[in-house]
C-alpha cells in the first residue's frame, strides 16, 4: 500500500463508495487552483492521503460481496488445497467428507446415463473379473491338490478311516488334523440384552443359532458375575472344552466372543480387543440405544470377519510324496498281481482248450469268461472222450467249466474206426482199422459177413472206401469151397471101387464147389487142379491095394467129369496105405480108410 | 430382523417351561435350569407382516432352593408373568415378582398368564383376588400348556405390546 496505484480510467472500477470522488478526474491529475470552496480542498487533501487505501478496501469489499469473484478465487486454489491437505496426512477426513458427495454424484450419473460410467469402468472391469476368476480357480486347484495328496498318503487313509468311524466328512477330519488353530465363529453380543448384534462364521463350520448361543454366553457371564460378585466390567474371558476355546473380550456396551478350535496365539486376542474398540468407537451410540434391530450394524460383520483367522500345519511334502509313492507302488503291485493271476488262469484254461481241441471228436470254437466261469463252446462227436476228465487232469476247478456242445461226426480215423466197429459188428477174430477214411479188414472173416460189407461200410460216416485186401468175395468163396472139398471123404465098400448111391449124391452136391474152385477168379493167375487121392485099408497085398486105391480115385474122377468138371483139371492118384486117414486100430477106422479124398492144388505163384 | 429378549417369570412349577416348550423348538437341555438357572430358546413371531425374533429367557422358578437370578432379567424388552391357577400362592408371588421386575428394569410390557386352565375347576380364584387383579389393570390371559390353549396368543400379545 506504499505507493499510489497507477490506475487507468476503467469504468468497472467505479462504485457507489466513490461518490465523493470527482468522477471525471483521475486521482493524480493536476489540481484546479481556481476552486473557490474550502471544504473542497479538505476533500482533496483527504483524497490525496487516503485514496489508494480506500480504493484497495473498496476492491476487497467488492470481491467478498460478489459470489462470482469468490468462486473465481476458490477455483484457482481448490486443487492445490486438496493436495496440500493430503500431504498433511488428513486424507481420511477428506475422504469421509467427500464420500457422500461422490456417492451421490455416481448414483446421479448412473441414473442419468449408465453408459457413461460403464464406458469409464470398461477398461478395469475385464481385468478385475479375470483376476477374480483366476483367484477362484487357483484356490480350487490348491485345495484339490491338497485333497489328492491327502487321499494318497498313509495319513490320508488314516483320516479316511477316522471319517468312516466317526461319521464325519473326510474334509472335516482332514481340516481338523491339519489345523493349528482356527477362529470358527465371532459373536458381537449386546451386553445388556444378550442379543447378537453381529456374527461372523468361517466356511464349513457347523453352527447353532447365533441368538441362542449369544444369549447363553451372556447368561454364563451373568451367572459367573453373580456367583462370584465381580464387577460389571469383568467376566469370563476364557472357556475351554476339549480342543474348543471360547475367548471373550468385554467392552462397555458389547462383548466380543470368539469360538476357536486348536491353540491360538496371543495375537488373536489382541486382534479381538482391537476390533471391539474399533466397533465401540464407530457404533457407541447405536449400541447404547440398541433395541434389537441389527440393521445399523450391517458393516460390523466385515470387521468381525477379520477376526476369523486360521493357521494350518506346514505340510512336509517329501514325506507325503514318499507315502504316496509307497501306496502307489503297493497299489500297482496288487493290481499287477491280480492281473497276472488272471492272465495265468486264462492261460491255463487256454491250454485246456488246446488239449481238448486236439482230441478226436472235439472241436472248440470259443472260450469266454462269463460271471467267473469259463464257458467253452464247440462240437462234440458222440464217441469223443469226456471233456470233464481233461479239466480234472489239468487240475482246474470243474465247477468253473461250462460246456456247450453241438453234435457232429468227427472224421478222425480212430473215431471212424470205433463207429465202423459199432455199425458193422465184426465177428470174433476179425479186426477193423481205418486209415485216411479207408476201412481195412484183417483176420478170418466169413464170406457171408463179407458179402454185403462193401455197401454197409460205406454208410458208416467217415468211411470213404473199404479195402478188403485178400478178402475178395471170390477168394473167400474159393477158400470156403476148397475147405469143404478137402474135408470131403468118399467112402467105398471093402475091396471095391463102386460108389453107393449116397456117395454119388454126395458128389453131386460137391460138384458146384468143384466147379467154383476150378473156375474161380482167384485162380486166374494160374491153373488150379484137384487131386483125387484114393486110399485103401492095410489089409491085403500092397500091390492090390495100390490098384484098388487107383481105381477108387479114377472112379470119383469119372463121376466128377460126368457132373461137368473139366477132365484136364483132375488128377486121380492112388496112394494105397501111404496116407491113411486114420490109424487102423479098429474096424471103424479101417473102414474109414477105404476112401477117396480131395486136394486142391494151387500153383505157388497164386498162394496168398 | 428385529430381535427381542423376553423373560419368563413365575413361581416354581407354574408351567413356564411347558409354555415355552409348546411355543418353540429348543436346542438346549432343560438341565440348564438347575445348573445355570436359565434356559434360552428362540421363536420367530410374525406381527403385521414383520418378523420378530423372540429370544426367550426361561428363568428358573423362584423356590426355596434357588432364587431367580435377576441379572438375567436385565435388558429384557418384556416378560411373561406366569402363575398357576390352581395355586393361589403363585398368583400372590406373581404380584410380588411384578413389583420386583419394575424395580429391576423399570416398567416394561408384560402379560400375566394364568396357566393350567385345563384344570379350571380346581382354580383358587375368589372375588377378592379378581378385584385385586382388576385394580392393577394388567393384561390377563388364561392358558394351558397341556392343551396349548392361549399359548400363541400370550406370546403374540406380549410381542405386540413390545413392538407396538
Amino acid at each position: 500500500m506504499g505507493s499510489a496505484p497507477q490506475r487507468s480510467p476503467d469504468p468497472s472500477d467505479t462504485g457507489p463508495s466513490m461518490a465523493d470522488a470527482p468522477k471525471n478526474r483521475p486521482p493524480n491529475a493536476p489540481r484546479d487552483e481556481s476552486s473557490p470552496n474550502g471544504s473542497g480542498s479538505f476533500e482533496e487533501l483527504r483524497h490525496l492521503i487516503l485514496a489508494p487505501e480506500q480504493e484497495a478496501l473498496e476492491r476487497l469489499h467488492e470481491r467478498i460481496e460478489n459470489p462470482e469473484s469468490r468462486t473465481d478465487d476458490v477455483s484457482g486454489v481448490v486443487a492445490e488445497a486438496i493436495q496440500r491437505r493430503r500431504e498433511q496426512g488428513g486424507s481420511d477426513a477428506l475422504s469421509e467428507a467427500l464420500a457422500p458427495t461422490i456417492e451421490t454424484a455416481l448414483r446421479e450419473s448412473v441414473r442419468k446415463d449408465p453408459a457413461t460410467l460403464a464406458d469409464a469402468l470398461f477398461p478395469v472391469m475385464g481385468p478385475a473379473i479375470r483376476r477374480s476368476i483366476l483367484e477362484t480357480l487357483r484356490s480350487f486347484l490348491e485345495s484339490f491338490n491338497q485333497i489328492l495328496d491327502q487321499s494318497l498318503s498313509w495319513q490320508g487313509m488314516k483320516w479316511r478311516l477316522e471319517a468312516a468311524r466317526t461319521g464325519r466328512s473326510f474334509t472335516e477330519v482332514a481340516l481338523l488334523h491339519s489345523l493349528v488353530f482356527r477362529v470358527e465363529q465371532v459373536f458381537l453380543i449386546h451386553k445388556k440384552t444378550g442379543l447378537p448384534i453381529a456374527h461372523a462364521v468361517a466356511p464349513a463350520v457347523a453352527m447353532q443359532d447365533p441368538s441362542l448361543v449369544s444369549g447363553m454366553l451372556s447368561a454364563i457371564q451373568d451367572f459367573v458375575r453373580d456367583s462370584f460378585h465381580t464387577g460389571q466390567s469383568q467376566g469370563v474371558n476364557r472357556m475351554n472344552v476339549g480342543d474348543l476355546d471360547v475367548w471373550v473380550e468385554i467392552g462397555p456396551y458389547a462383548i466380543l466372543a470368539a469360538v476357536i478350535r486348536g491353540v491360538a496365539p496371543r495375537s488373536v486376542q489382541d486382534r479381538m480387543a482391537e476390533t471391539l474398540e474399533k466397533l465401540h468407537a464407530e457404533y457407541a451410540a447405536q449400541m447404547q440405544s440398541f433395541n434389537g434391530d441389527a440393521a445399523p450394524f450391517a458393516n460390523a460383520n466385515k470387521e468381525l470377519s477379520r477376526c476369523l483367522e486360521a493357521k494350518f500345519k506346514e505340510d512336509s511334502q517329501p514325506r507325503g510324496y514318499g507315502y504316496a509313492m509307497v501306496a502307489g507302488l503297493l497299489l500297482l503291485t496288487v493290481i499287477g498281481g491280480w492281473l497276472g493271476w488272471r492272465w495265468w488262469q486264462y492261460h491255463r484254461w487256454n491250454q485246456l482248450v488246446e488239449t481238448l481241441d486236439s482230441q478226436p471228436g472235439l472241436t472248440i470254437t470259443s472260450l469266454a469268461r462269463e460271471h467267473g466261469r469259463f464257458v467253452i463252446r464247440g462240437l462234440r462227436d458222440p464217441l469223443a472222450p469226456d471233456p470233464q476228465k481233461y479239466v480234472q487232469d489239468a487240475q482246474l476247478d470243474p465247477s468253473r467249466a461250462e460246456f456247450h456242445w453241438g453234435a457232429y461226426y468227427a472224421l478222425d480215423d480212430p473215431l471212424i474206426q470205433q463207429r465202423a466197429i459199432a455199425a458193422l459188428a465184426p465177428p470174433p477174430g476179425v479186426t477193423l482199422s481205418v486209415k485216411d477214411g479207408i476201412l481195412r479188414i484183417d483176420g478170418q472173416p466169413s464170406a457171408k459177413w463179407l458179402s454185403d460189407l462193401g455197401s454197409r461200410a460205406i454208410l458208416v460216416p467217415g468211411v470213404r472206401a473199404v479195402d478188403l485186401g485178400r478178402f475178395s468175395p471170390g477168394q473167400i468163396a474159393f477158400d470156403e469151397a476148397k475147405t469143404k472139398i478137402q474135408a470131403t471123404v468118399v467112402r467105398f465098400p471093402l475091396a471095391s471101387s463102386a460108389l453107393s448111391s449116397a456117395e454119388r449124391a454126395n458128389l453131386r452136391s460137391l460138384a458146384p464147389l468143384i466147379k467154383e474152385v476150378l473156375n474161380s477168379s482167384a485162380t486166374t493167375q494160374g491153373t488150379v487142379t484137384i487131386e483125387i487121392v484114393g486110399h485103401s485099408d492095410s489089409t491085403g497085398a500092397e500091390s492090390a491095394n495100390q490098384n484098388l486105391s487107383q481105381r477108387r480115385a479114377d472112379r470119383v474122377a469119372w463121376e466128377l467129369i460126368q457132373l461137368g468138371a473139366a477132365e484136364t483139371s483132375l488128377r486121380a492118384k492112388g496112394v494105397a496105405t501111404a496116407e491113411p486117414l486114420r490109424p487102423e486100430n479098429n474096424d471103424e477106422n479101417r473102414q474109414f480108410n477105404r476112401s477117396a479124398t480131395f486136394r486142391v492144388v494151387v500153383p505157388p505163384s497164386n498162394q496168398p | 430382523m428385529i430381535q427381542k429378549k423376553i423373560c419368563m417369570l413365575g413361581s416354581f412349577a407354574v408351567g413356564k417351561t411347558s409354555l415355552v416348550r409348546r411355543f418353540v423348538e429348543s436346542i438346549f437341555s432343560e438341565t440348564y435350569h438347575t445348573t445355570v438357572g436359565v434356559k434360552i430358546d428362540k421363536k420367530i413371531v410374525r406381527i403385521d407382516g414383520a418378523e420378530i425374533n423372540l429370544v426367550l429367557w426361561d428363568l428358573y422358578g423362584d423356590d426355596d432352593f434357588q432364587k431367580i437370578r435377576w441379572s438375567y432379567f436385565q435388558g429384557s424388552s418384556g416378560y411373561l408373568l406366569v402363575a398357576d391357577g390352581t395355586r393361589r400362592a403363585t398368583i400372590d408371588k406373581a404380584i410380588e415378582l411384578e413389583e420386583r421386575a419394575r424395580k429391576e428394569i423399570g416398567a416394561v410390557p408384560f402379560v400375566f398368564v394364568v396357566n393350567k386352565c385345563d384344570l379350571v375347576d380346581d382354580w383358587e380364584f375368589d372375588p377378592e383376588m379378581d378385584a385385586r387383579l382388576a385394580a392393577k389393570n394388567w393384561t390377563v390371559l388364561r392358558s394351558s400348556a397341556k392343551t396349548g390353549q392361549g399359548v400363541d396368543e400370550a406370546f403374540s400379545q406380549l410381542t405386540r405390546k413390545i413392538v407396538g
